[in-house]
Protein backbone atom coordinates (compact mmCIF):
# COMPACT_ATOMS: atom_id res chain seq x y z
CA UNK A 1 0.00 0.00 0.00
CA UNK A 2 1.44 3.45 -0.89
CA UNK A 3 2.50 5.76 2.00
CA UNK A 4 0.02 8.52 1.08
CA UNK A 5 -2.92 6.17 1.42
CA UNK A 6 -1.68 5.01 4.81
CA UNK A 7 -1.35 8.64 6.00
CA UNK A 8 -4.82 9.56 4.73
CA UNK A 9 -6.34 6.51 6.39
CA UNK A 10 -4.57 7.33 9.68
CA UNK A 11 -5.73 10.99 9.57
CA UNK A 12 -9.31 9.94 8.81
CA UNK A 13 -9.26 7.45 11.67
CA UNK A 14 -7.88 10.10 14.03
CA UNK A 15 -10.61 12.56 12.95
CA UNK A 16 -13.26 9.96 13.71
CA UNK A 17 -11.68 9.14 17.06
CA UNK A 18 -11.81 12.80 18.30
CA UNK A 19 -15.00 13.40 20.28
CA UNK A 20 -17.38 16.07 18.90
CA UNK A 21 -17.21 18.22 22.06
CA UNK A 22 -13.46 18.52 21.52
CA UNK A 23 -14.11 19.83 17.98
CA UNK A 24 -16.63 22.35 19.33
CA UNK A 25 -14.18 23.52 22.00
CA UNK A 26 -11.45 23.96 19.38
CA UNK A 27 -13.84 25.92 17.19
CA UNK A 28 -14.78 28.25 20.07
CA UNK A 29 -11.10 28.73 20.92
CA UNK A 30 -10.29 29.54 17.29
CA UNK A 31 -13.17 32.01 17.13
CA UNK A 32 -11.95 33.71 20.33
CA UNK A 33 -8.48 33.97 18.81
CA UNK A 34 -9.96 35.60 15.70
CA UNK A 35 -11.95 38.12 17.75
CA UNK A 36 -8.87 38.91 19.89
CA UNK A 37 -6.86 39.47 16.69
CA UNK A 38 -9.52 41.83 15.42
CA UNK A 39 -9.81 43.81 18.69
CA UNK A 40 -6.06 44.29 19.13
CA UNK A 41 -3.99 43.88 15.95
CA UNK A 42 -1.51 41.03 16.41
CA UNK A 43 -3.07 39.66 19.61
CA UNK A 44 -4.52 36.62 17.82
CA UNK A 45 -1.02 35.61 16.73
CA UNK A 46 0.57 36.57 20.07
CA UNK A 47 -1.79 34.22 21.92
CA UNK A 48 -0.48 31.41 19.70
CA UNK A 49 3.12 32.45 20.36
CA UNK A 50 3.65 33.61 16.76
CA UNK A 51 5.64 36.60 17.96
CA UNK A 52 7.03 37.77 14.62
CA UNK A 53 3.64 37.84 12.97
CA UNK A 54 2.07 39.48 16.03
CA UNK A 55 4.65 42.25 16.03
CA UNK A 56 4.44 42.66 12.24
CA UNK A 57 0.63 43.01 12.33
CA UNK A 58 0.64 45.37 15.30
CA UNK A 59 3.28 47.67 13.86
CA UNK A 60 2.03 47.80 10.27
CA UNK A 61 -1.66 48.29 11.20
CA UNK A 62 -0.65 50.81 13.87
CA UNK A 63 1.56 52.73 11.44
CA UNK A 64 -1.17 52.80 8.78
CA UNK A 65 -3.71 54.14 11.29
CA UNK A 66 -1.30 56.73 12.69
CA UNK A 67 -0.27 57.94 9.22
CA UNK A 68 -3.90 57.97 8.05
CA UNK A 69 -4.84 60.19 10.98
CA UNK A 70 -1.75 62.36 10.51
CA UNK A 71 -2.74 62.94 6.88
CA UNK A 72 -6.23 63.83 8.11
CA UNK A 73 -7.99 61.00 6.33
CA UNK A 74 -11.73 60.50 6.61
CA UNK A 75 -12.64 58.18 9.47
CA UNK A 76 -16.15 56.94 8.66
CA UNK A 77 -18.83 56.70 11.32
CA UNK A 78 -22.00 54.59 11.51
CA UNK A 79 -23.99 57.66 10.44
CA UNK A 80 -22.45 57.60 6.98
CA UNK A 81 -25.81 57.31 5.24
CA UNK A 82 -24.98 55.88 1.82
CA UNK A 83 -23.62 52.44 0.96
CA UNK A 84 -20.08 53.69 0.39
CA UNK A 85 -20.07 55.38 3.77
CA UNK A 86 -21.19 52.16 5.41
CA UNK A 87 -18.56 50.18 3.49
CA UNK A 88 -15.92 52.67 4.65
CA UNK A 89 -17.17 52.33 8.22
CA UNK A 90 -16.86 48.53 8.08
CA UNK A 91 -13.34 48.84 6.67
CA UNK A 92 -12.32 51.39 9.32
CA UNK A 93 -13.87 49.32 12.09
CA UNK A 94 -11.64 46.44 10.96
CA UNK A 95 -8.81 48.00 12.98
CA UNK A 96 -10.70 47.09 16.18
CA UNK A 97 -9.60 49.14 19.15
CA UNK A 98 -7.38 51.28 16.92
CA UNK A 99 -10.55 52.75 15.39
CA UNK A 100 -11.35 54.43 18.70
CA UNK A 101 -7.73 55.49 19.14
CA UNK A 102 -7.88 57.10 15.70
CA UNK A 103 -11.11 58.85 16.65
CA UNK A 104 -9.42 60.24 19.74
CA UNK A 105 -6.33 61.31 17.79
CA UNK A 106 -8.17 63.00 14.92
CA UNK A 107 -9.21 66.05 16.89
CA UNK A 108 -9.20 68.41 13.89
CA UNK A 109 -11.43 66.23 11.74
CA UNK A 110 -10.73 65.03 8.21
CA UNK A 111 -9.52 67.16 5.30
CA UNK A 112 -10.16 65.36 2.03
CA UNK A 113 -9.99 68.56 0.00
CA UNK A 114 -6.27 67.84 -0.37
CA UNK A 115 -4.61 64.75 -1.82
CA UNK A 116 -3.05 63.92 1.57
CA UNK A 117 -6.45 63.59 3.19
CA UNK A 118 -7.56 61.32 0.39
CA UNK A 119 -4.45 59.17 0.87
CA UNK A 120 -5.13 59.19 4.60
CA UNK A 121 -8.62 57.78 4.00
CA UNK A 122 -7.08 54.92 1.99
CA UNK A 123 -4.47 54.29 4.70
CA UNK A 124 -7.18 53.97 7.34
CA UNK A 125 -9.35 51.66 5.23
CA UNK A 126 -6.34 49.53 4.24
CA UNK A 127 -5.35 49.21 7.91
CA UNK A 128 -8.82 47.85 8.71
CA UNK A 129 -8.91 45.37 5.86
CA UNK A 130 -5.35 44.25 6.62
CA UNK A 131 -6.25 43.64 10.25
CA UNK A 132 -9.30 41.62 9.25
CA UNK A 133 -7.03 39.51 7.03
CA UNK A 134 -4.59 39.03 9.91
CA UNK A 135 -7.43 38.07 12.28
CA UNK A 136 -8.68 35.53 9.75
CA UNK A 137 -5.15 34.17 9.42
CA UNK A 138 -4.90 33.79 13.21
CA UNK A 139 -8.30 32.06 13.26
CA UNK A 140 -7.22 29.59 10.58
CA UNK A 141 -3.95 28.92 12.41
CA UNK A 142 -5.88 28.24 15.64
CA UNK A 143 -8.06 25.73 13.77
CA UNK A 144 -4.91 23.87 12.83
CA UNK A 145 -4.71 24.88 9.21
CA UNK A 146 -1.22 25.39 7.79
CA UNK A 147 -0.20 29.00 8.46
CA UNK B 1 -3.04 64.08 23.87
CA UNK B 2 -0.69 63.70 20.91
CA UNK B 3 -2.34 65.07 17.79
CA UNK B 4 -0.31 64.22 14.68
CA UNK B 5 -0.66 67.29 12.50
CA UNK B 6 1.32 69.07 9.78
CA UNK B 7 2.32 65.84 8.09
CA UNK B 8 2.96 66.45 4.42
CA UNK B 9 3.90 63.84 1.84
CA UNK B 10 4.13 63.92 -1.93
CA UNK B 11 2.08 61.48 -4.00
CA UNK B 12 5.11 59.27 -4.57
CA UNK B 13 6.13 59.31 -0.90
CA UNK B 14 2.60 58.38 0.19
CA UNK B 15 2.44 55.56 -2.36
CA UNK B 16 5.88 54.24 -1.35
CA UNK B 17 5.02 54.32 2.34
CA UNK B 18 1.73 52.55 1.69
CA UNK B 19 3.42 49.92 -0.49
CA UNK B 20 6.15 49.35 2.09
CA UNK B 21 3.75 48.84 5.00
CA UNK B 22 1.45 46.53 3.06
CA UNK B 23 4.42 44.55 1.73
CA UNK B 24 5.80 44.10 5.26
CA UNK B 25 2.41 42.91 6.54
CA UNK B 26 1.98 40.46 3.64
CA UNK B 27 5.54 39.22 4.06
CA UNK B 28 5.06 38.50 7.77
CA UNK B 29 1.69 36.80 7.23
CA UNK B 30 2.57 34.64 4.26
CA UNK B 31 6.14 33.53 4.97
CA UNK B 32 7.75 31.87 7.99
CA UNK B 33 11.49 32.18 7.57
CA UNK B 34 13.19 35.56 7.83
CA UNK B 35 15.09 35.22 4.54
CA UNK B 36 11.87 34.30 2.71
CA UNK B 37 10.08 37.23 4.32
CA UNK B 38 12.77 39.70 3.25
CA UNK B 39 12.70 38.38 -0.32
CA UNK B 40 8.91 38.56 -0.42
CA UNK B 41 8.83 42.10 1.00
CA UNK B 42 11.39 43.40 -1.49
CA UNK B 43 9.69 41.71 -4.45
CA UNK B 44 6.22 42.86 -3.39
CA UNK B 45 7.41 46.44 -2.82
CA UNK B 46 9.09 46.48 -6.23
CA UNK B 47 5.91 45.25 -7.94
CA UNK B 48 3.73 47.73 -6.02
CA UNK B 49 5.93 50.62 -7.17
CA UNK B 50 6.31 49.35 -10.72
CA UNK B 51 2.56 48.87 -11.21
CA UNK B 52 1.73 52.12 -9.40
CA UNK B 53 4.08 54.19 -11.52
CA UNK B 54 3.00 52.25 -14.61
CA UNK B 55 -0.67 53.03 -14.04
CA UNK B 56 0.18 56.67 -13.29
CA UNK B 57 2.19 56.87 -16.51
CA UNK B 58 -0.64 55.24 -18.51
CA UNK B 59 -3.16 57.75 -17.11
CA UNK B 60 -0.99 60.78 -17.84
CA UNK B 61 -2.41 61.48 -21.36
CA UNK B 62 -5.94 61.66 -19.90
CA UNK B 63 -5.02 64.09 -17.13
CA UNK B 64 -5.00 67.16 -19.37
Amino acid sequence: MPDDTVTEATTAAAAIAVPPEHHARNEIFAFAIGVAGWLVPGLGHALQKMWGRALGCFLTVGALVFLGVAMRGNLFSSEGGDAFGMLGYVADLGTGSFYFAARALETQGSDVAHAEGDYGTRFLAAAGVLNLLAALHAYEAARGRKA
Amino acid sequence: MIAPTDFHLSHFQAMTLFALLISIAFGFLSRRRTSERVKYIIWSLFLFLLIGVGIGWAMFPFSR
